[in-house]
């Protein structure tokens, strides 16, 4: 579980609060080191993640992601998982948290949807 | 979008000749296997045109082998079946003679480097994926979802199929602009070596409303740096305005695929 340590947990936020309406606002852009937010939201019959935001470098793939949630929901292998950006595609494996934080990222976090089944892409 | 309609065309035809050779490790008897010649679609992915160099080979490896997935290198590089092949051609373009000799694996598949691709359906996906991502970028995803089942299965018939006609009859949807005169963002995606691709978000116009150009994006992306751009094998002028080259000289997934040089 070596990616579970490199993911550093930060104080968990109230989801509802937070969401997707504010696309048009402005972006803080990342320095090349500093890590960026990301909050898994489970949609349909995904489990929840106890923690949904996590800070990750920037560097990080959605492969890599992928791998550290089956890890921390305990999926079996034959259970599938896939993650989506603005409800609408589902981001390549090799695709970087900095890329998508870049293009897709409102409110200074870049926001997950996650399910076991596909559903928007 | 309909007056440059010849440059689609150009682009679309695009061709590689590709020489298919079977890793020597890998042969099993005497003989060893004639390599395969293959043109090949720059715009395609390797999976969807090697079927045959799959069958052609299969049977001069071990038996154990011969439901494996097979895979592709150049030059001791792994070629990333989820990349157009032209943009994998461009990347490597400065070390590749023609025809460009590729070696096909079926053992060791490099999980670090590789996705797998198990099926057609894989590419499907993926393909899919891209276009729908292109569409948020560029209409905020309103075309794409607003389309059909059939659009879609369309959009990648002509593409798997090499069908030009069948394929820009959807695709010039994606490609409209309604009402203002450009695309809310262009998709593109910037290439360097063996370095995670670069994808930013820019705007075709500027705050002025002026069109902005290949050189504004190279100057947002790369600040301070003077590069090349390459993409279908061509060094478009930095003067291109982004807003044409995103609808003429996208690849089929709707994305630019710039590969940067120094």
């Amino acid at each position: 579980m070596a990616d579970n340590k490199e993911l550093e947990t930060q104080e968990e936020v109230n989801s509802e609060t937070q969401s997707l309406a504010a696309t048009e606002e402005a972006v803080t852009k990342p320095t090349n080191k500093q890590k960026i937010d990301i909050f898994l939201k489970a949609t349909g019959n995904a489990p929840i993640m106890k923690i949904k935001k996590w800070a990750v470098p920037p560097e990080r793939t959605i492969g890599k992601i992928i791998e550290f949630m089956r890890k921390y929901l305990h999926l079996d292998s034959k259970e599938s998982l896939f993650l989506y950006i603005n409800q609408a595609f589902a981001p390549s494996p090799d695709q970087t948290v900095r890329n998508l934080y870049d293009c897709y990222g409102t409110d200074g976090k870049l926001v997950l949807h996650y399910c076991k089944s596909p559903a928007w892409g | 979008m309909a007056n440059d309609r010849e440059v689609l065309r150009l682009i679309w035809e695009g061709r590689l000749p590709v020489c298919f050779q079977l890793n020597s490790e890998e042969v099993c008897g005497l003989h060893t296997p004639d390599p395969f010649y293959l043109m090949v679609p720059r715009l395609s992915y390797f999976p969807l045109v090697t079927d045959k160099i799959r069958k052609h080979f299969v049977q001069y490896i071990h038996s154990d082998k011969q439901d494996s997935e097979m895979w592709l290198d150049f030059s001791g590089m792994a070629l990333k079946w989820h990349y157009p092949i032209g943009v994998l051609y461009d990347l490597y373009s400065a070390d590749i003679q023609l025809p460009w000799t590729i070696t096909v694996h079926f053992d060791k598949f490099p999980e670090e480097e590789l996705i797998h691709c198990q099926s057609r359906e894989a590419v499907e996906s993926y393909f899919m994926s891209c276009i729908k991502e292109a569409d948020v970028l560029k209409h905020r995803s309103q075309v794409v979802s607003n389309m059909q089942k059939k659009d879609h299965n369309q959009l990648w018939l002509g593409l798997q199929n090499d069908k030009f006609d069948q394929f820009w009859a959807v695709n010039r949807k994606l490609m409209e602009v309604p009402g203002d005169d450009s695309f809310k963002y262009i998709p593109f995606r910037c290439y360097r070596g063996e370095e995670p691709f670069l994808q930013r978000l820019i705007k075709p116009l500027t705050e002025e409303g002026q069109r902005k150009t290949l050189l504004n994006l190279i100057e947002e992306v790369y600040p301070n740096e003077k590069v090349r751009v390459t993409t279908h094998g061509i060094e478009p002028p930095m003067d291109t305005p982004l807003q044409w080259m995103s609808e003429h000289l996208s690849y089929p997934d709707n994305f630019l695929h710039l590969c940067i040089q120094a």
